[in-house]
């Protein structure tokens, strides 16, 4: 760690993982009740537990690119950041309004659209959070008058992340369009601008870990940039085939779909390239599984099973099936829970004051197998019960609940595995915490907004 | 290829896509109205919607493929069910299911009358929607629509002339999609009575004292049944309400004479 304020990441990390452990709780209690009969049924159904699963997701993955965002961008921008206080209130705030969704939803306050269900006066809350973040980081840069492409990348990334939250305000009279635009939300961040904040991470992280060449890396940031949206913005279109839009959404669709994993071959393609050039010397190893096993696990889970599923006339028999589910887990751990952990466990030796420790804890490597298992066992779960309901449900004709009866089994596997991923989850917390950080330097405000020397090497 | 070429491709490639995107979205802003009927969004169809909402039911159920996949699709229930029998459903949805049986029980919405009458005309303007044809299939609530092996394919049916044969065709296609809510094997309840044994148990109700209609045989009995639905009603809470069938009505202007006399065939030949 290069500049004191750096250290506002650290409580930012914290937040991430105590919400990361509790989606754990509402995702385990939602796959339970895939078997039913379910004795919450009438306190905590299941539309209130996979709401609170989703958006604890959510909530936990901004909280980890931020708590990133303020790391990186004092490194990278040499200066510190232009305020620590303005960080530490904007994640009392961000916090608090997310306990306030979450509880809400236990009592029906809810917006009640898929992904979007927070309230609307939430939803602008969280718009003055996100622009009190943008405006700290922006005011830092300014103040260094120096920016790197990495950096920029990422804070892009966050900044357009903002910008596409806007559609979900607007309301809409017909359902068709309010699907429409409620995908510029999901899609275009999912697909799109969380992309870049990974790629933007992932480079910086190659850069730190490998001493990958920083001009040749971004140039490969900027051609994988590049790739995610002009494949991403059209594959929005995938989103749309069976929702009222016009027909020549549907080709659109299938073609750009296929251009998508592009993008996530050639990251993953850098990764791996950048780290066999350097044989792997850094002595963060945990840190490198975590960075290389990011890209790789999103060219599985985004990449391949989102592919699986695009093409129109597969979609046709797929859409609305636990098949979307499969991709859903695969994809978002792949993609942004790990590279979040990767990020934490590249800085974790720098709170803790143990930066040139080469010996890993066994724990941590336990966290790593666990979650990679788990996840690989929820995913084959999910794709398993969800071709047994294609084929018995869309294609057999056997109703809906029948089917859902006949797959019982792989909601045991789901379980199962669940239950494994969430003991690497819960080693990953406990292995982040049982190492107190030193303490937080104080913030000394006559430097506050001046200071641009770094404090240690 | 330079640094600059590559933040020239980035940035290129974003706005050029980004450019047809809008484009394409106008255009489909353009064309909104004829494919979702918007002129049928009628004040209640929209309040059904805000029901919809508030109540959260996307978390469990899907419509239009997209939601939770934990309960049914919902896309085209209005064209499966009547509004008696998703009035009474909304009503009490644990008349309906048995948790023993089907494990998953929809808790009750407590939605007032008015407002299960808005999300009913929600779902059935949704059901209109020209969405590119999906479901390729009807999906089903329960049951099945292949409940065992000896049913004959289709196709076979088609190739025919017996009436018996194109009874069973009018039946397994969609409309009048009488598979949706009735069972041809004994002992398989779905929405609605399974018609197993139907001609003899029709006798049954013409004898009985009970009876009320104005058949006076099976074939009548059937008949009866299809186009006027409530002239005497199977007892059970989810088969009607009120002495009402939950069983649509219009089946005597959807379906031809001759349909409705195949019909009748086929379901005189059921074990």
């Amino acid at each position: 760690m290069r500049f004191r304020s750096q250290w506002v990441a650290y409580p930012y990390f914290a937040v991430a993982l105590l919400l990361f452990g509790l989606q754990m709780v509402f995702g385990l209690l939602s796959a339970v009740k895939y078997l039913g009969p379910d004795p919450l049924i009438n306190l905590l159904p299941f539309n209130v537990t996979k709401a609170i699963h989703t958006n604890l997701l959510i909530v936990w993955v901004l909280t980890g690119f931020m708590g990133a965002t303020y790391y990186v961008v004092p490194e990278e921008s040499r200066t510190e950041i232009y305020s620590e206080r303005l960080a530490y209130w904007q994640l009392g705030l961000w916090t608090t309004l997310g306990v306030v969704i979450v509880v809400g939803y236990v009592f029906g306050w809810t917006a009640g659209n898929k992904l979007l269900e927070q309230p609307f006066p939430l939803k602008l809350g969280i718009v003055v959070i996100m622009l009190m973040f943008l405006f700290n980081i922006l005011m830092t840069i300014r103040k260094a008058g120096r920016w790197t492409t990495t950096e920029a990348v990422l804070v892009a990334g966050l900044g357009l992340a903002a910008l596409l939250y806007l559609p979900a305000l607007l309301q809409f009279h017909n359902y068709t369009v309010s699907i429409f635009y409620r995908w510029w939300t999901i899609h275009l961040w999912v697909e799109g601008v969380w992309m870049m904040i990974q790629g933007g991470l992932l480079a910086y992280l190659l850069i730190r870990l490998s001493g990958a060449d920083r001009e040749m890396m971004e140039k490969w940031l900027y051609v994988i940039v590049g790739l995610v949206f002009i494949a991403g913005i059209l594959g929005t279109a995938h989103h749309y085939y069976w929702t009222g839009v016009p027909k020549y959404w549907l080709p659109i669709g299938g073609f750009f779909s296929m251009l998508e994993p592009l993008a996530i071959f050639v990251m993953a393609m850098a990764a791996y390239s950048a780290m066999r050039r350097s044989g792997f010397a850094h002595p963060n190893k945990l840190a490198i599984h975590w960075t290389i096993g990011s890209a790789v696990f999103t060219a599985f889970g985004a990449g391949l099973l989102g592919f699986a599923h695009t093409w129109p006339s597969v979609n046709k028999w797929t859409h609305g099936t636990l098949i979307t589910a499969m991709h859903g887990h695969s994809a978002f751990f792949g993609a942004y829970v790990m590279i979040n952990l990767a990020i934490i466990t590249y800085t974790m030796p720098h709170f803790t004051g143990r930066a040139n420790e080469a010996k890993e804890s066994a724990l941590g490597y336990w966290a790593f197998w666990l979650m990679i298992g788990g996840m690989f066992g929820m995913t084959l779960a999910y794709a398993t019960a969800g071709i047994a309901q294609v084929y018995l449900e869309r294609i057999m004709g056997v109703g809906y609940l029948d089917t859902q009866q006949k797959i019982q089994v792989h909601f045991l596997m789901l379980i199962g595995t669940g239950i494994i991923f969430t003991a690497g989850v819960a080693a990953f917390i406990w292995d982040f915490f049982r190492q107190a950080p030193l303490r937080a330097p104080p913030i000394d405000l006559a430097t506050e907004s001046s200071s641009t020397a770094p404090l240690t090497a | 290829m330079t640094k600059r070429h590559t933040r020239l491709f980035f940035i290129g490639g974003t706005l050029l896509f980004a450019v047809i995107f809008l484009v394409l979205t106008v255009d489909s802003h353009r064309q909104f109205g004829t494919l979702t009927n918007a002129d049928r969004i009628t004040p209640a169809v929209s309040e059904g919607k805000d029901v919809w909402h508030r109540k959260n039911c996307v978390n469990c159920h899907t419509l239009l493929g997209e939601g939770a996949y934990y309960a049914p699709d919902l896309t085209k229930i209005t064209q499966q069910r009547g509004v008696p029998y998703l009035t009474a459903f909304l009503k009490n949805p644990s008349q309906f299911y048995s948790e023993r049986v089907h494990r998953r029980l929809m808790p009750n919405p407590n939605l007032s009358d008015a407002e299960i009458a808005q999300v009913i005309a929600f779902l059935d303007w949704v059901s209109n929607i020209d969405n590119a044809g999906w479901p390729p299939r009807p999906i089903l609530v329960s049951g099945s629509a292949f409940p065992s092996a000896e049913v004959q394919p289709t196709t076979a049916g088609a190739a025919s002339n017996d009436p018996i044969a194109l009874g069973e065709m009018v039946f397994r296609s969609t409309p009048p999609g009488c598979v949706a809510c009735h069972s041809t094997i004994a002992g398989t309840t779905l929405a609605g009575p399974s018609l197993a044994g139907i001609a003899s148990r029709a006798e049954g109700h013409i004898g009985h004292s009970d009876y009320r209609g104005t058949a006076i045989d099976a074939a009548g009995y059937i008949r009866e049944s299809i186009t006027t639905p409530s002239a005497h009603v199977v007892p059970g809470a989810m088969y009607s309400a009120g002495g009402r069938s939950f069983m649509p009505d219009n089946f005597r202007t959807t379906l031809t004479p001759k349909q409705i006399e195949q019909l009748v065939a086929y379901l005189l030949t059921l074990p």
